[in-house]
């Protein structure tokens, strides 16, 4: 799994800012945040690995991802708020809702990620009602991607923006870019699923800025 | 022999009856157009015909084979090789045998290359909708086969056939008449070995087929004035598949298809202006397969599916003044469905009454009015009017407009289809089925959710078309004695209440259940342009002919989504989402924008040589969605444009004709894409035409 981790040195100068002017922070400067891309996150796959012949990995159990740190939280941990956003086969759930502890909710926008800079004011957050009614519809055309039952592929739709509240209250924006493994231009059923690549940016400071 | 002759003097037009033979040898007679004999070119509305020397001469086999080189006509691939008139899919054409519709459709393509044109006279083509005389399916146009009839004497055929992929061909036909009977009787067996364009992947392309066709047609009168026909049609059909699933495992087994009609015709002549025809039609098509995996021995496609049709229908036609002609007409349609998707035996029916006015106030212009309602029993009822005019500029030049609906009746997977995907997981019901489908998964705990009120699409509306076309011809054969004909016709179609699938309820298991409700909206739009000429060399002709086909085919939802700035795409390199331009949008799948035929006969008569060459463009067309967006819009989504050459050369000594050709002389083949296109075939055949008495020509 690639990471990087421009992140973390904006959080650390982010401390630092507001350790010097903690008194105002409405007119604390925004720094620009920046967008960075996760490969191959694994979402419980189901089919052994081509190369190593491994047994499938299926535990039916979501991957947490926590978006602060770019880093997979473990499951033991998904009564907190360490996790934002998880990932499990086409499902991606959001830590908020009745079934979930954290304060977070999303919708999805259409257009394209550069152009979502700030989410309105108007913008209503969903949660994860139950495990059949996610704030991110798991359904083919609705929600993120697109199933196309002839080639049994699983597409992203392309202009569908994940927006996230975390647990914490905090916001970003995601874009799911590929389902297969190494994220090939043009998937098929010979390639392994349930690995995301996505690209998402995360305001730390918890306005609904996202540029 | 005299009422035959009789009956024959009046089916000729009175007022065609002053022309000289020369003419009629230039202008054949067609039926499809208005459902009386009328000579070709003095029809309003744009109609190819095809006869049996073009069909002879270019060596086809199936019907698909020769369609496929006629202007504006492309054979395209799904479920079978189908027909696409005007930017239409398959679905949209009726196919008419002797003006009886062929049923047998699998997801809405009927296959063509299960009709040999080895008993076929000639071939016609009307296009732009024909609703108002044929009703339901005939929105792009109408194709009507008429098959042989029994000639004077005794006489009759064989010719035989082999060529590539192990293809073979025998076709025979024998015909007797005496006075007033006259028996005709044909019989077809083709085999092919099939042919595999990718070995190292499992299965076959197109895996080993036989079938067999007889027809046969019996005529005869009553007196002077009742003429009686029958004919009768049986085919049957066994391929060995083989095949690989999307997992890559084998599976094979067989596929059956039977094929059957019978359909007696009563002409009666009441008096020299007034005639009635009575019809009765009665059809079925019936499929098994049974495949299963070759390593488990596991079933993986045990179904049936069996279709029943039967018509009644009573014509009048009144003759006006020799120059006017009411036809007034009624039916009854009966249809009947029983298959391992559907729940019991399915029956629907339609009635029907049809009207048509073809008025001649001057002898340069004439005006053809006609409408026909069909009432059926599961959606709402459907008329469609048609208006189509012709005017003689001058003796070469004539225009010609029509405008007409057209309109396509839900079929009976859209009305009752029961269908749960084990594999997927995902449910599809017809509109009838909906409700009862969706309260049955309730009851099983398995609907989440619902999203549209089941109830809702039990209303379903027939998909209808509004379509103009305008042309032009321009002939300068009869006024002019210069071998020339050019015709140019514009079209335009806007079709409404297009059927697609809706998501109705999401399950449990995060799959959708689906349903069919009236959606899109489309257009297709082109210029359709032909000419001829001929060259007559000392004892030799050449006559060259081409064709042109500007189409465009869109979806209006999807052109004002684009202008909306809703449409996006995935860059295929960096994965990234980019917005959609209206001038990306390549419209629908499968549509040619350009497609162009280029033909040469040739004929030394005097020797009994013959040539062809025929080549065919097709422009590039859209395939699939590859960037997410479902539409067409980047240039990976389409398959190449590609030109295929087809050559003939024949030789006939007294009653022998020795043909020898080669299918796609360059053998163009794009496997992943075109599987129908096997690269080059060779053939040669051997055809014997026998008489016991000489013909008295009439």
């Amino acid at each position: 799994m690639k990471t990087t981790y421009p992140v973390l040195l904006l959080v650390a100068a982010m401390s630092m800012l507001q350790a010097c002017n903690d008194d105002d922070t409405s007119t604390a400067p925004v720094l620009p945040v920046q967008a960075q891309t996760v490969t191959n996150l694994p979402a419980d796959p189901t089919t052994p690995s081509s190369t190593t012949g491994q047994p499938p990995l299926s535990t039916g159990k979501y991957t947490l991802f926590n978006l602060r740190d770019n880093k997979t939280v473990v499951n033991t941990d998904s009564a907190s708020n360490k996790w934002d956003i998880g990932f499990r086969g086409t499902s991606i759930i959001v830590n908020g809702g009745p079934i979930r502890s954290g304060q977070g909710g999303a919708y999805v926008y259409t257009g394209t990620f550069d152009e979502l800079t700030t989410i309105p004011t108007s913008a209503t957050f969903a949660q994860d009602q139950s495990p059949s009614s996610l704030a991110i519809p798991s359904v083919s055309g609705a929600g993120w991607y697109n199933y196309n039952s002839t080639t049994n592929l699983v597409t992203p739709i392309p202009g569908r923006v994940l927006v996230i509240r975390t647990g914490d209250n905090k916001y970003a924006k995601v874009e799911i870019l590929s389902y297969y493994e190494n994220a090939p231009a043009a998937p098929t059923s010979a390639n392994r699923s349930r690995f995301y690549t996505f690209r998402y940016l995360y305001q730390p400071n918890g306005s609904m800025k996202l540029n | 022999m005299l009422s035959i002759l009789l009956l024959l003097a009046i089916e000729q037009a009175p007022d065609l009856a002053a022309d000289t033979s020369r003419t009629k040898q230039l202008d054949p007679v067609v039926v499809t157009a208005t459902r009386t004999e009328r000579h070709v070119g003095s029809l309003p509305m744009p109609v190819t015909l095809i006869g049996q020397q073009q069909i002879r001469q270019s060596g086809s086999l199936r019907l698909n084979d020769i369609l496929r080189e006629q202007t504006g006509l492309a054979i395209v691939n799904d479920h079978g090789q189908g027909l696409q008139v005007q930017g239409f899919g398959p679905d949209y054409t009726l196919i008419l045998v002797d003006g009886e519709p062929l049923v047998g459709r699998t997801a809405g393509t009927l296959e063509l290359s299960r009709l040999t044109v080895g008993n076929i006279r000639q071939i016609e083509v009307v296009k732009g909708p024909s609703s108002s005389l044929y009703g339901s399916e005939a929105l792009a146009g109408v194709v009507n086969i008429i098959t042989a009839n029994p000639a004077e004497g005794v006489r009759g055929s064989l010719s035989s056939r082999y060529g590539a992929n192990q293809t073979s061909d025998l076709t025979t036909d024998i015909s007797l008449r005496s006075g007033k009977t006259g028996l005709y009787l044909f019989g077809n067996r083709y085999q092919s070995g099939g042919y595999d364009l990718s070995p190292e992947t499992p299965g076959t392309t197109v895996s080993p087929f036989l079938n067999y066709t007889t027809s046969g047609r019996l005529t005869t009168s009553f007196g002077p004035r009742l003429k009686l026909g029958i004919s009768g049609r049986f085919f049957t059909e066994q391929q060995d598949n083989s095949l690989a699933t999307v997992d890559q495992r084998l599976v094979s087994g067989t596929g059956r298809v039977r094929d059957y009609s019978i359909n007696p015709v009563l002409t009666q002549q009441l008096t020299d202006t007034w005639k009635l025809t009575y019809r009765y039609y009665h059809t079925g098509y019936h499929t098994t397969t049974k495949l299963a995996y070759q390593d488990t021995q596991a079933p993986y496609d045990d179904s049936y599916f069996r279709q029943n049709f039967d018509r009644v229908e009573i014509v009048t036609e009144r003759t006006v003044r020799n120059r006017h002609y009411l036809t007034l007409g009624a039916g009854y349609i009966g249809e009947g469905v029983e298959a391992t998707r559907y729940p019991g035996r399915q029956q629907f029916s339609t009635r029907y009454g049809l009207a048509q006015f073809e008025w001649q106030p001057s002898t340069r212009l004439t005006l053809i009015a006609g409408g026909r309602f069909d009432a059926h029993s599961q959606y709402a009822s459907q008329f469609s009017p048609k208006l189509s005019a012709r005017y003689e500029l001058n003796q070469g030049l004539a225009i010609r407009a029509s405008a007409g609906v057209g309109f396509k009746a839900p079929d009976f997977r859209q009305l009752y289809l029961n269908f749960d995907n084990a594999v997927a997981g995902y449910s599809v019901f017809g509109t009838q089925e909906v409700a009862a489908g969706i309260a049955r998964l309730q009851q099983q705990g398995q609907i989440a959710e619902v999203l549209i009120d089941p109830g809702r699409f039990g209303a379903i509306r027939a998909e209808s078309s509004v379509a103009v076309n305008l042309g032009a011809v321009l002939d300068l054969r009869k006024a002019h004695d210069i071998p020339v004909r050019i015709s140019a016709n514009l079209f335009r179609n806007d079709i409404r209440d297009l059927i697609e699938t809706q998501v109705v309820a999401r399950k449990t298991n995060g799959q959708n259940v689906f349903s069919y409700t009236n959606l899109s909206r489309v257009y297709t739009q082109g210029i359709e342009l032909d000419g001829s000429y001929r060259i007559e060399l000392g004892g030799s002709q050449l006559t060259i002919s081409s064709g042109y086909q500007l189409l465009e085919a869109k979806d209006k939802a999807v052109v004002s989504s684009i202008r909306n700035g809703d449409v996006f795409r995935r860059n295929p390199e960096t994965l990234l989402t980019e917005r959609v331009n209206r001038s990306d949008y390549g419209g629908l799948l499968n549509r040619s924008r350009h497609m162009a035929n280029v033909k040469l006969f040739y004929e030394l008569t005097k020797s009994g040589v013959s040539a062809s060459l025929r080549g065919i463009y097709r422009s590039r067309y859209g395939l699939a969605d590859r960037n997410g967006n479902l539409i067409l819009d980047e240039a990976s989504e389409y398959v190449r444009g590609y030109t295929t050459w087809h050559l003939t050369a024949a030789k006939t000594i007294k009653k022998l004709t020795l043909q020898a050709g080669v299918d796609n002389l360059t053998g163009y083949t794009d496997p992943s894409s075109i599987p129908t296109l096997a690269g080059q075939l060779w053939y040669a055949s051997l055809r014997w035409d026998w008489a016991i008495r000489k013909s008295k020509s009439n």
